[in-house]
């Protein structure tokens, strides 16, 4: 129970850790980016050049990222996320408002992308058919070979929902590491002795399968979340869907400092709590085999 | 004989009864068409502002035009002012000062009553320097503040510290706020009112319940009970969501998807002719950009500039990228704009000859198939465009293979909107530029910043401390002419001036005018598309839904 507790608090840290240096990276990124000194809105003819002037020195606030990033951490502990340059309105709004939609479709895509893999895999290792893992194999092959925006579009064309694409892209990455793992632990010689003295399959499944195969599925979960969030973003920006993902690519065409810090900061918390909660609770499950 | 006149008579009132069933139906109908319903289109990108003073962007100048009153309206098919909140205006000789008489009984969405206090309130938001709103900055025209006097509660008078160009005509984006009402900027005069917002998605508007105008029957205005704003920065899925018929109209059509619905749809496509956006190529000619010297005395040649012009096949540009629906353009003002465009300018002709002769005669010479300057350097330089646009990068090409003919190499290179404005506005990291221009202002004075040489958008030598050049000195000087003359007669004289010395020195050179392409249903009726924006709903309050 100590180990884990101090395993916990070695994870928070150093979530804590690569949040703060991602957060900071992504500012560095965007800073040195070409571009970013620039507005779109320094070309409208009717501004005159005060205007012009306020609208660079807005940008310069940002010039020196030390003090930048210092500045917005400063805030950020505070709940001030700062202003959106290019929208004009406060990041903590725009991120609520957003999240909800993305968290949906993140959500939903895991858990059809999971129920597709886990369905076909189960299949393949209770049917152990060449035909069948061959069809199954070059189903997965076919979406992981089809690029995410042109996914995308064709849920566009076909009026599908986003959350469907999202499940596509994820499935053939998680159904092929788990349609391995669930053969490998079904050709383990207990499960093969289990078999012979004709325990049932489902006794098989839930007490000596499952138990086995858990910790890889659990880090492959917390791998599938990523792959989700890194999904949304072409899908929300195609299928124009108002979510944090859409956002994520406004915000780097338009060079949006503060939005985009945040959203990177986001989007690592995210992942990385994923993966970390994948870690702590599959060495809790093995701490319990043992 | 009484048989048959009753028999008649039955007929007769049987057929009255039919008839008066069948007016009663058409009324039915008729009046079923004209009330009610919902218009759905798509607004390319969020709303930044649902304050109408605070507008820079086309999404927010939507929302303003639909849910703002204003004292004048330009009327985007005649292009004539009308007044709206104001019944009468007089604009003093000097061009300093404005006077309104107000509509009375008028009141904003909320119920608050609107009065001459209003406007003065709103003008002097909208004049505060702080706020750097593109409408506030059309109207200052010198240094001091801007003065209100309310005469009373339907005359209020204002004053500038200098005179302002077609000073009336601005007035057209300036949407009364009210200065009593608790919801600030959501309290409005306009036909219809912000109901529901939801952050990046949709927009929902919905039948201000005070709007003050009705029809000739005397029947309310807006027809629509609401208008639904999708908010859709995709193109190809607002194509989409139109041809399913889940949105009623597309405001801006590029030339390609015009022709995909004209196939399908004819109906339901309209091409309004030129509009005032223009696209245009230009060198850069300022003196602190990083380029080569001999490359800069190119591009400050005139003749250098004229030959280019000349070289470029204009008509090609519109048949092969705009599959004819483009014109060329003769200079900055687009031959829709009717009060303003200069009769007087030639096309410029297609002549490679000519151009390669022109060359020549300053000092350039072809070998080898190359053209080299006097001190042998092959011309050669770098178009830049913004990645993405598919025309541009089109026109690009077919420009790079019309200059090849006269022995000049061009690249062509496409970079993102940032970079691009980086390079252009700051670094001067540039060659020459391919881009276009949104015209939102009739009036010239709306362009002062790019023509005057020290503004910051006068983009191919920008803030000049003094004219560097002769021609550019009389153009500061005729645009500051007709800015204080009051008489627009003068003022279009100066300004034709000003189009022709464009036309002689090419510092931009104008390629097309683009024609504005729309897309209606049939569904909805009233809608008369025309070349200034809004194009498709510039009178959405007299537009109606069938069926509803």
């Amino acid at each position: 129970m100590h180990s884990l507790k101090r395993k916990i608090a070695a994870h928070l840290a150093l979530v804590a850790a690569i949040v703060l240096i991602g957060g900071f990276l992504s500012a560095t990124l965007v800073r040195l980016a070409p571009g970013f000194d620039s507005d779109e809105r320094e070309l409208d003819p009717r501004l005159n050049a005060e205007s012009v002037q306020a609208l660079r020195d807005s940008r310069r606030q940002s010039d020196n990222i030390f003090r930048f990033y210092f500045h917005y951490m400063i805030l950020a502990a505070h709940g001030d996320l700062g202003q959106s340059l290019a929208l004009g309105q406060p990041v903590r709004t725009l991120l609520r408002d957003r999240a909800p939609l993305t968290a949906r479709l993140i959500a939903i895509g895991l858990s059809l992308a999971w129920a597709f893999s886990l369905t076909l895999a189960l299949s393949a290792a209770w049917l152990r058919l060449s035909i069948y893992d061959t069809a199954t194999t070059i189903l997965s092959g076919f979406f992981l070979c089809m690029p995410a925006a042109v996914l995308a579009l064709l849920s566009v064309l076909w009026n599908a929902p986003g959350s469907l694409v999202i499940a596509l892209i994820v499935f053939p990455g998680t159904y092929r590491y788990t349609r391995n793992v669930l053969l490998k632990a079904y050709y383990q010689p207990h499960i093969l002795a289990a078999r012979a003295r004709g325990v049932g399959e489902a006794r098989i499944l839930f007490w000596h399968v499952i138990p086995v195969i858990m910790p890889q599925l659990l880090a492959l979960g917390g791998v599938s979340v990523s792959m989700a969030i890194g999904a949304a973003i072409p899908v929300e920006a195609l299928c124009g869907l108002a979510g944090i993902g859409q956002l994520a690519w406004q915000s780097a065409m338009a060079r949006d400092l503060p939005l985009l810090v945040n959203i990177t900061v986001l989007v690592t918390l995210v992942t990385l709590l994923a993966n970390s909660s994948a870690d702590v609770i599959g060495a809790v499950i093995r701490g319990q085999e043992v | 004989m009484k048989r048959h006149s009753k028999a008649s008579t039955y007929t007769a009132r049987s057929c009255s009864k039919a008839l008066a069933v069948i007016l009663c139906a058409v009324c039915f109908c008729s009046a079923a068409l004209a009330q009610g319903g919902e218009l759905r289109f798509c607004l390319r990108s969020e709303p930044k502002t649902f304050d109408p003073l605070k507008v820079d962007d086309d999404a927010s100048g939507a929302i303003r035009y639909l849910t703002g009153g204003v004292l004048i309206r330009e009327n985007r098919q005649t292009q004539q002012l009308e007044p709206e909140l104001a019944l009468s205006w007089k604009v003093s000789k000097d061009g300093r000062q404005i006077s309104f008489r107000l509509r009375s009984g008028i009141f904003f969405s909320d119920g608050t009553p609107f009065s001459a206090e209003d406007v003065a309130y709103t003008i002097q938001q909208l004049m505060d320097p702080a706020l750097h709103s593109p409408t506030g900055d059309t109207f200052r025209s010198g240094i001091g503040s801007v003065e209100t006097k309310v005469i009373s509660a339907t005359q209020v008078s204002i004053r500038f510290p200098a005179p302002v160009a077609g000073l009336d005509r601005l007035f057209d984006q300036v949407a009364i706020l009210s200065e009593h009402s608790l919801k600030k900027e959501m309290a409005v005069l306009g036909p219809f009112m912000v109901a529901d917002y939801k952050a990046g998605s949709s927009i929902i508007l919905r039948r201000n319940p005070y709007y003050w105008k009705t029809d000739a029957q005397g029947r309310k205005l807006p027809y629509l009970d609401s208008i639904h704003l999708d908010i859709q920065p995709n193109r190809d899925v607002e194509l989409l969501r139109f041809k399913r018929g889940e949105i009623d109209l597309i405001n801006s059509l590029d030339s390609e998807y015009f022709d995909k619905l004209s196939a399908t749809s004819p109906q339901v496509v309209h091409d309004a002719g030129p509009s005032l956006d223009s696209e245009q190529l230009w060198f850069n000619q300022a003196a602190k950009s990083p380029i080569p010297g001999y490359k800069k005395n190119w591009f400050r040649s005139t003749a250098f500039r004229r030959a280019i012009s000349e070289a470029i096949n204009r008509d090609d540009l519109s048949r092969v990228v705009y599959h004819g629906h483009a014109q060329p353009a003769f200079g900055p003002v687009s031959p829709a704009n009717k009060f303003w465009f200069d009769n007087n300018l030639k096309p410029q002709t297609y002549d490679p000859e000519t151009a390669l002769n022109t060359l020549q005669n300053d000092g350039f010479r072809i070998e080898n198939g190359t053209l080299k300057d006097k001190d042998g350097n092959s011309v050669v330089f770098s178009i830049i465009t913004n990645a993405g646009n598919k025309a541009r990068e089109r026109m690009a090409v077919l420009i790079q293979d019309d200059l090849q003919k006269i022995g000049i190499h061009v690249n062509v290179v496409t970079l993102d909107f940032p970079s691009l404005i980086e390079r252009m506005t700051q670094t001067f990291d540039y060659e020459a530029i391919l881009l276009g221009l949104t015209n939102v202002d009739l009036d010239p004075n709306g362009e002062m910043n790019v023509w005057l040489s020290s503004s910051e958008n006068h983009q191919w030598n920008p803030s000049q401390k003094v004219p560097e050049t002769t021609w550019e000195a009389e153009m500061d000087r005729l645009m500051r002419a007709q800015a204080s003359a009051s008489d627009p007669n003068k003022r279009k004289e100066a300004f034709d001036r000003v189009q022709e010395i464009v036309a002689e020195q090419q510092p931009f050179i104008f390629l097309i005018n683009k024609n504005a392409l729309s897309a209606v249903s049939t569904s909805i009726h009233g809608a008369a598309p025309v070349i200034l924006s809004p194009q498709t709903y510039w009178n959405a309050e007299w537009l109606t839904v069938a069926g509803k």
